[in-house]
């Protein structure tokens, strides 16, 4: 029961970042991205390729081994070594996420000097095309991802033996937090309100002397910083890489439906969306057994739920379930100015 | 031997690829909206092929339905769009709704498939109908099916919209939707009707797709961007360009990989990426694809 408990906490706390992100890029800045599974991706092929090669190195494992072509037998070793080595695991843990913000961010900024140019649709569709490159790229390439089959990854929490499940599942909850700290704090600084002005119109913001193109860059680097991360948290607890499984559908369309449905521009209805959604659907999985009746998968009603739900969002309710709600001048007065009424 | 089944592959990828592209750019112009399920709409058709394959029919038999049942989809489509659209959705809300449809053909193309598998036996996971198909002079059927139904769609098309009132008034639709309407232009009905033809040439290029290449329910999701860059390339505002830019992206995906691949011969994994690659490049480069370029050497600039 716990694990199953822990397994919704966690699938929440993943969305729960690719959301957010999602939300500071198009809730409050207006930036349509619809390839959100570019720098997530990424964050994952970091994760297959760079923790195992440097404990590889580290430990000086026999140099005919391949860690991809003899994935294996070369993560048994690393296990046996790692299980009674905590400062190296956390090492690799650290190397790996401050490796994939580093290359998240450059990629942030090389894919905003072009994508930033074209209007909304173009944008969507650009960036759609980065992601499916960077699949299929993925699926291709044995040596980076294990090509089609995947590839397995260590987990940095293996020195706590039995428990490193919970270990690993503490450390994405508190990665979560920090995240949601961050990008919270953000979106209530004058930074956020600047954000909503340039989603609002562009041109009145240039008007004030403020430099859009720029703003808007500096927003996808960030986002693409927060969705690598994200990446590199679920490669690590799924314990493996497979490129094909990065779709668009599930890392998307889904951050995509759990925002319009928590409501864009409001971080906390974002939260709450990422958690009915990711309820839901674990809540069809568990229960697959129910449908055993039907005479197809039941996975595939995963898709129309999604279909349904998105449609009579937008129909019945475009706004969300808690919409953003404009703050009042005498709000703004006490917080930014601080200046009491 | 070789060289001429890549030369075959090229061809009629080219054909069915430029329709598909035809069809993406004419929904594009007249509503304004990329519509994501397109790939959806004509793969979902490709399973009408099958079916009618099982059947014992020849797979050619499908051709008009497929053409009524993408029709259809496309239709219900746009209703819903414009249903968006009068409540005053953004584009960004209308791409979304394209998406809904997307995901419940991604599912019902997958429903089918598993059906198919678990109650009469068929793989359907990938399949392809070549063995389904006739020969001419040693040629492949689908061959001259698809250059044929490519060159009379596009002729058609033509008369439609230069010799007849109905493509006078889509026109006048596309260049301004709302002018248009106070000439007393049923500009929805225009509408309607030029995305039901397109939903169904969507259809019937699915329906020709498997009688030559391999098809699954991912086939849609990895061929969208392959549309795109087409479109992209030829001119997302010119019907005539998006042929042209078909025609381009299947012969640089096939030919260019093939021939690449003898000095690499890893790029031949890589050869949908070409699209890809294509694609992202237009976008920013050369936005207005071949098709801007032409008028704007034309106009002197």
């Amino acid at each position: 029961m716990i694990e199953i408990f822990l397994d919704i906490i966690i699938l929440f706390c993943i969305y729960a970042i690719i959301t957010l992100s999602l939300n500071l890029q198009h809730g409050y800045t207006g930036i349509f991205n619809l390839g959100l599974y570019f720098p997530i991706l990424v964050g994952a092929m970091i994760t297959a390729y760079v923790p195992g090669r440097l404990a590889m190195l580290l430990y000086g494992i026999d140099s005919r081994l391949d860690y991809s072509y003899n994935n294996p037998t070369v993560i048994d070793i690393l296990k046996n070594r790692l299980i009674d080595d905590p400062i190296i695991s956390i090492t690799l843990l650290f190397v790996t996420v401050f490796i994939t913000i580093i290359v998240c961010y450059v990629l942030g900024y090389l894919t905003a000097y072009p994508a930033l140019k074209l209007p909304a649709d173009y944008l969507a569709l650009f960036m759609l095309c980065l992601s499916e490159s960077t699949r299929v790229i993925g699926m291709q390439t044995d040596w980076l991802t294990g090509g089609v089959f995947g590839i397995m990854v260590i987990n940095p929490f293996w020195w706590l033996g039995q428990n490193s499940y919970y270990g690993l599942s503490i450390f994405i909850i508190i990665a979560t937090l920090c995240v949601c700290l961050i990008i919270n704090k953000v979106c209530m600084s004058p930074l956020g309100r600047l954000l909503k002005g340039i989603r609002e119109n562009e041109l009145t913001a240039e008007c004030v002397g403020k430099d859009v193109k720029k703003v808007k860059r500096q927003v996808l680097s960030f986002a693409f910083v927060i969705l690598g991360l994200a990446g590199v948290l679920h490669a690590f607890w799924m314990g493996a890489v497979v490129a094909g499984g990065y779709t668009r559908v599930d890392f998307s369309y889904w951050p995509w439906l759990m925002m319009i449905v928590g409501g864009a521009g409001n971080n906390l209805g974002v939260l709450f969306g990422a958690f009915i959604l990711v309820l839901i659907r674990r809540a069809m999985i568990v229960s697959k057994h129910a449908f055993s009746f039907l005479p197809f998968s039941v996975v595939w009603l995963e898709p129309i739920l999604l279909a349904l739900m998105l449609m009579a969002t937008l129909m019945f309710r475009p706004e969300g379930i808690l919409p953003e709600r404009p703050q009042s001048i005498r709000d703004y007065m006490k917080k930014v100015l601080k200046l009491e009424s | 031997m070789i060289a001429l089944q890549i030369l075959l592959t090229a061809l009629i990828y080219s054909f069915i690829l430029s329709l598909l592209a035809m069809g993406f750019t004419l929904q594009y112009i007249t509503l304004n909206v990329p519509n994501l399920a397109y790939s959806s709409i004509a793969f979902f058709c490709t399973y009408l092929t099958l079916t009618f394959s099982i059947l014992k029919f020849s797979p050619y038999t499908s051709l008009p339905f497929a053409f009524v049942l993408g029709g259809t989809i496309s239709f219900l489509l746009f209703k819903f769009l414009k249903l968006l659209k009068e409540k005053g959705m953004s584009i960004v809300g209308l791409m979304m709704a394209t998406i809904v449809f997307d995901l419940l053909l991604y599912a019902g193309m997958n429903i089918y498939s598993d059906y198919l598998a678990r109650n009469l036996q068929i793989y359907t996971a990938s399949f392809s109908l070549v063995e389904f198909d006739f020969k001419i002079l040693g040629l492949p059927g689908i061959l001259f099916i698809s250059a044929g139904t490519c060159l009379s769609l596009v002729i058609l098309f033509t008369l439609l919209l230069f010799k007849t009132k109905f493509g006078i008034a889509m026109r006048a639709a596309v260049e301004n939707y709302a002018l248009a309407s106070t000439q007393g232009i049923d500009v929805d009905r225009i509408v309607g009707i030029a995305w039901f033809f397109v939903g169904g040439v969507a259809g019937i290029s699915g329906a020709l797709y498997p009688l030559w290449f391999s098809m699954d329910p991912w086939v849609g999701a990895r061929m969208f961007i392959t549309i795109f860059a087409a479109c992209i390339l030829g001119g997302i505002k010119s019907v005539y360009g998006s042929i042209v830019g078909g025609s381009i992206i299947a012969f640089s995906e096939i030919f260019l990989s093939y021939f690449l691949s003898f000095f690499f011969p890893w790029v031949w994994s890589y050869r949908s990426v070409i699209s890809m690659i294509v694609a992202a490049v237009s976008l920013v480069k050369m936005p207005e694809g071949f098709a801007g370029y032409i008028s704007k050497v034309r106009k002197g600039g």
